[in-house]
């Protein structure tokens, strides 16, 4: 690390994170850490029902017990807290939007609703007291299964709906039924003359990404200053209204924290939960802080399962290998939708809008349908929604490559969109890139034809081998002209530069990163625009007492909207310094005569007029005399960043696999990645995000799974029934690059990260089914098993 | 309540506590040692709450705090000494063997003593030896260079020869 | 989650103390914690409530492994990492080893006990399949100063189920005398690493002179009935040589056998697939180790 210290190129430099010192030494300050005077403990009782009525709740003798503060039930908190959906955690996409609130009331609707509320002064004791609420409940029929949610006579989740058929688009052909129809028939000629067609039901299991820490808040309340929340939390400006709007506290009396250290986000730490609300208003009743901290088991139950989809894909390509027309008929389980901001249904939808991926199309018809059923809600997980629809493209088209006897990799070079930008058969636009270049970096660090030989040796002795790949689209960052309809919140990143008299630099951000780095990436931008050391620069985010309004740490927002808006601050101040610089040097000079670098700003027309960066820095702020006309002292700039349209960036993935084609065993033996990330600030960072997404993307393929028995129950709520991979499960992961500069961004840079595990399990299946090619086995599900391998053999061989 | 005697970090503290107290709790809510995470229900399988007890990695959440009684623990606050971070703590940074950092005190706990029995291990060595550590951000890849570089440097170290 | 309340720890010296401990509450109110591995998990998710807990922390008279003639003891409290790393434990012991150098991780093995283990008796554990198909015996000492000896297949009656009554205590595991040429293997198949056993198996082959087989012990973990032998297959190996069709046909009798389930680790027919491939590896290896001893 010592030749990047000297440097002053400070973007793309391997810098060890600001981050690190304090986390390596257990000086990090997450939720669970924060310790308030009073301080009291909350526990929530949960539903033991996937579907029952609540007949009765005992409290009394919880309410008795020493150390027990309160106690809530649903229908008690319901006369002080409004009811969702509220304005601010609400798409504006036309859904059946279920009506409920913090604790479930009447009825509940999945196993692991919050039913009541316990606060006690220790947390053991509030263990203690929810074991003696006493809930009565009846039960009701369930509803597990999407298709049979959608059908007749199904029991309803949402009973005043009178549906469970919660969302329900069309998102090729245009906005008119008569259009979307006319489509439709271009689509079915396109199927008739097809040379091949491969239709196929593809299904993905119920999984996502858990984090490392489970949520948690803990909220505080004083009379005059009100509410100030820390959550555990992507999106604490987007809480604080939503706080706001339900508890009916004005604006300005509420304030959110998401602290700076978070274990992990992945999207589950973006949405708004009622749990956060029922605190908010424990802490509000009794005057006193209140925290909780979810449980594992709790998190398991609640949040971080998402990818339940169904998805019917056609495909039809010509004999040569080009691909025509594609049709999805997606059936996504939802769950009970009980999640602010998402309401379940927002993943397949974004799902769906992916599905046409880096491929051109002639046309597609695309229709999505999310039913309402007696599980958790989904809640969104890194490869929002595509992680499903991503799997059963890949596939699909390793079937049309089997179909016509065309190697795979092949097949998708001559489709890749050539030239960008594009916009795709769903309506989304990919800005810039090359995807044939990334493509083509992939495949000269495969050597492909020196694996087709070493595999066919390996037949020759009994042993299969198999290669796969898969690509990916993915946003860089969410633009407003897609979150504001997804969302209702806006797209732009938003970041202030606050320069110190002593030279030092400040920056505030409203999302809230969970380990991805924020503070070294941003420090290093700044450091190379102002030509100082990111050690000079101090990063503070997620606070909404202290940083401009910013909608989250989502969307791989970082490296697009959020970095380019600093750059944008740090270019207005850079303006400013070198106008009073330029009178102060009697110089008749503007930002671009002037280079900032090692500490100084030098005037490039004669490199003896330079002055430290600290120096004036401290004249402007301190030292406010002898200003150019209409000048103002001191250094501080909020800039707003947002591209004329939405970005992208690009991957491409390559596993090589062995199968034993007895077992059904199988182990990754290379993994190689090939990524179009924009200029790299960091390269290490980068390098971990698709290390921990494809990773990621693999535990959610080969390990993990939410699992409900008939009743509804679930099976998976703790770490020995939902499986992680471990470090020993998983392959090293070869990251290479071929980077194109965003010309979108000041900086070239690509939001990265968000999306990335989607062409995993298209990439894992893909190769197991090359691997297996003499037994003409296709992988139409996950996840994938060597029991369903093994049974996928046993039926092969008759 | 009980009161145990239990060395942490090198100081001896004497404490009453009751007798269910998790040993984790303990660290965390009396001696104030948040550095220890907590990740799991009751399962003890995530390994973000490992320390040394007697020198040897463990699960603080399976243990009870009375338990300690008259033992010696060492949490990740105590394993850099006055001279800085250790090998390990430097190689995960210079390594980025690490992002949230809400798993990395019970990997740094749990492969301080792995490297101290097994100086010089395979990267499939230390694949197996992280198998109690449940990381979700880091796809285990920086994670596994920084043990392997930290064990270089540490043998380099023992040897005298300079890195 | 946190343990219910507990009303007093007691951390005995002896083993008479430890038995004497128990005497004054209620049966099941106090319980013994070996390593607690397992038993912590019970009593903070509140499967069990114990009032008193009696540490056995103390009884530096059950920890660690001895030969004594042809026989060898493997005190209660031994570690699963001092079995792991014990050499000696080659031959007709070996599965000991194989089982406990893959149950849970590092930290469970430096902590979690032979003798917590078999006494606890879960389904899918590896030690009590283990200790059943090299068949062990347990000692147990009594409250009143009794002692008595178990055989394994007599000790383990069911899943958490065991012939250690609530007074007595798990002094160690023995064998009085070691096979000759024999040789034992174990292994498990878990989603993920080194994770609890769907399916884990255990041989253990005793040779004649012509190195064919005299007798064999199998045992099955990760089954609902809990571990369990597997007659059928000892029976088909007895006089094999150990060649790759009589260990498949002996491996087919087994899962013809014995009852599997399904849950979302495997269905029934996988489990019966994983009898059939994890055993005849562990068969092999057992031959092997059997003709190296």
């Amino acid at each position: 690390m010592s030749s990047v210290e000297n440097s002053a190129d400070w973007l793309g430099a391997r810098l060890a994170r600001k981050e690190d010192l304090r986390l390596v030494t257990g000086q990090g300050r997450y939720l669970a850490d924060i310790v308030l005077p009073g301080m009291l403990h909350a526990v929530f009782v949960r539903s033991e029902y996937a579907h029952a009525r609540i007949t009765g709740i005992d409290t009394s003798e919880a309410r008795a017990m020493a150390g027990v503060v309160a106690v809530y039930t649903g229908e008690e908190m319901k006369a002080h807290v409004k009811s969702m959906p509220q304005p601010v955690v609400t798409p504006n996409l036309p859904a059946r939007y279920p009506t409920f609130w913090p604790l479930a009331v009447d009825k509940v609707k999945f196993h692991g609703e919050p039913v009541a509320l316990v606060i006690a002064r220790d947390k053991y004791v509030a263990v203690d007291a929810a074991e003696c609420v006493y809930v009565d409940y009846e039960e009701l029929p369930v509803v597990l299964d999407p298709e049979q949610a959608l059908g007749e006579g199904s029991p309803l989740v949402h009973e005043e709906d009178g549906s469970n058929e919660i969302f329900a688009m069309t998102l090729t052909g245009g906005e008119t039924p008569e259009e979307q129809a006319a489509n439709a028939a271009a689509v079915e000629e396109i199927f008739q003359r097809a040379d091949v067609v491969v239709s196929q039901r593809f299904r993905c299991h119920r999984t996502g990404i858990t984090p490392m820490e489970p949520r948690g808040v803990l909220c505080d309340w004083n009379d005059s200053d009100g509410l100030t929340a820390w959550i555990t939390t992507q999106r604490p400006h987007i809480d604080r209204l939503a706080l706001s709007d339900l508890l009916d506290i004005p604006a300005e009396q509420v304030r959110v924290v998401a602290p700076r250290d978070q274990g992990g986000g992945f999207g589950v730490k973006a949405p708004f939960y009622r749990e956060n609300l029922a605190i908010a208003h424990a802490a509000r009743t009794l005057k006193r802080p209140v925290r909780w901290v979810e449980s594992r088991y709790e998190s398991l139950m609640n949040v971080g399962q998402e990818r339940d989809q169904i998805n019917d894909l056609e495909i039809a390509a010509s004999k040569e290998g080009k691909l025509l027309a594609l049709r999805n008929r997606g059936v996504a389980d939802n769950g009970v939708g009980t999640t602010g901001v998402y309401w379940g249904f927002v993943m397949p939808f974004l799902g769906a809008v992916e599905l046409p991926n880096a491929y051109t199309w002639e046309r597609g018809d695309v229709q999505l349908r999310v039913a309402t059923t007696n599980k958790a809600p989904l809640t969104p997980s890194r490869a929002f929604g595509h992680f499903p629809t991503r799997f059963a493209l890949e596939r699909g088209i390793d079937m049309i490559a089997h179909r016509l006897g065309m190697e795979p990799a092949e097949l998708r070079r001559r489709n890749l969109v050539p030239t960008l930008p594009y916009t795709s058969v769903t309506g989304e636009y990919y800005d810039s890139g090359d995807f044939v270049k990334v493509w083509d970096n992939l495949m000269e660090r495969v050597d492909l034809p020196a694996f087709r030989a070493e595999q066919a040796q390996a037949r020759a002795e009994g042993r299969y081998l198999g290669i796969g790949f898969g690509c990916g689209v993915e946003l860089s960052g969410v633009a407003s002209e897609l979150l504001v309809p997804m969302e209702n919140q806006p797209g732009y990143g938003a970041a202030s530069v606050r320069l110190d008299p002593r030279g030092k630099v400040l920056v505030f951000g409203g999302d809230a990163p969970g380990g991805q780095g924020h503070e070294t990436t941003t420090a290093q931008v700044v450091a190379a625009l102002f030509g100082i050391r990111p050690s000079d620069v101090v990063v503070t985010t997620g606070d909404t007492g202290t940083t401009p309004f910013g909608s989250g740490s989502i969307g791989a927002r970082a490296g697009s909207y959020f970095v380019s808006a600093v750059a944008k601050a740090c270019a207005e101040l850079k303006d400013k310094i070198t106008r009073i610089l330029a009178h102060d040097l009697q110089l008749e000079a503007s930002v671009q005569h002037f280079e900032f670098v090692n500490g100084e700003i030098v005037y490039l027309g004669d490199d003896s007029k330079r002055k430290p960066f600290t120096e004036v820095v401290e004249r402007i702020i301190m030292f406010p005399i002898n200003l150019p006309e209409g000048e103002v002292g001191g250094l501080e700039h909020t800039a707003f960043f947002e591209a004329a349209k939405p970005m992208i960036c690009f991957n491409a993935d390559c596993c090589i696999v062995e199968v034993d084609a007895d077992s059904g065993n199988f182990s990754i033996r290379r993994w190689v990645t090939s990524e179009d990330v924009g200029t790299l600030i960091n390269p290490n960072i980068v390098d971990g995000q698709m290390h921990g997404a494809i990773v990621q993307g693999l535990s959610n393929a080969m390990f993990e799974e939410f699992v409900y028995d008939e009743q509804g129950q679930q099976m998976s709520a703790d770490f020995e029934h939902y499986k992680l991979a471990t470090a020993a499960d998983v392959p090293d992961i070869e990251v290479t690059y071929a980077p194109t500069p965003c010309p979108h961004t000041p900086l070239g840079t690509r939001g990265i990260g968000e999306g990335r595990p989607s062409s995993v399990p298209g990439a894992l299946t893909n190769a197991v089914c090359d691997a297996l090619s003499p037994f003409g086995i296709e992988i139409t599900e996950l996840p994938l098993r060597p029991g369903t391998l093994w049974k996928l053999l046993r039926e092969a061989r008759g | 309540m009980k009161t145990i005697t239990v060395t942490v970090n090198g100081t001896d503290y004497e404490e009453s506590v009751p007798e269910r107290m998790l040993l984790v709790d303990f660290l965390r809510e009396k001696l104030a040692l948040t550095g220890t995470h907590v990740g799991c229900t009751y399962e003890g399988v995530c390994g973000a709450c490992t320390v040394h007890l007697d020198g040897e990695a463990v699960k603080s959440c399976l243990m009870l705090a009375v338990q300690a009684d008259g033992h010696a623990v060492t949490t990740v606050e105590g394993l850099a000494g006055a001279d800085g971070l250790t090998p390990l703590q430097r190689a995960f940074s210079n390594h980025h063997g690490l992002q949230c950092g809400f798993c990395t005190p019970g990997i740094l706990m749990n492969m301080s003593d792995f490297l101290a029995r097994h100086p010089d291990p395979s990267d499939e060595e230390i694949r197996e030896g992280l198998v109690g550590n449940l990381c979700r951000c880091t796809g285990y890849v920086h994670i596994v260079r920084a043990v392997r570089e930290a064990a270089r440097e540490m043998r380099e170290g023992a040897s005298g020869v300079s890195a | 989650m946190f343990p219910s309340p507990i009303e007093d720890y007691l951390r005995p010296s002896t083993v008479a103390e430890a038995l004497a401990a128990l005497e004054r509450y209620e049966e099941g109110e106090a319980v013994f914690l070996a390593g607690g591995q397992s038993a912590m998990q019970a009593i903070k998710s509140r499967m069990l409530r114990p009032r008193c807990i009696v540490d056995l922390q103390d009884l530096g008279e059950l920890r660690g492994i001895t030969r004594a003639g042809e026989g060898l003891r493997i005190g209660a409290l031994t570690r699963y990492v001092e079995i792991a790393n014990d050499p000696s434990l080659d031959g007709a012991l070996a599965a000991l080893r194989d089982a406990a150098s893959h149950v849970g991780d590092r930290q469970v093995r430096n902590r979690g006990t032979i003798g917590g283990s078999v006494c606890w008796n879960y389904v899918a554990s590896c030690m009590p399949a283990v200790v059943l198909a090299l068949g062990g015996t347990l000692a147990l000492a009594g409250a009143d100063g009794s002692s008595r000896e178990v055989a394994a297949d007599d000790f383990f009656l069911g899943p958490l189920e065991t012939a250690r009554r609530e007074d007595e205590i798990l002094l160690d595991v023995r064998w009085s005398r070691l096979a000759a040429q024999s040789g034992s293997a174990y292994r498990k198949w878990g989603l993920v690493r080194d994770a609890l056993p769907v399916v884990g198996v255990c041989v253990l082959v005793t040779l004649n002179g012509d190195g064919n087989c005299a007798a064999a012990r199998v045992a099955l973990s990760g089954l609902a009935g809990g571990c369990q032998r597997a007659p059928a297959g000892e029976a088909a190996l007895t006089g094999t040589a150990g060649d790759a069709a009589s260990i498949a046909a002996a491996m087919d009798a087994i899962a013809d056998s014995v009852e599997t389930h399904s849950d979302q680790s495997a269905d029934a027919d996988y489990r019966r697939q994983l009898i059939r491939s994890l055993g005849a590896a562990v068969t092999r290896t057992a031959f092997e180790r059997a003709r190296a001893a």
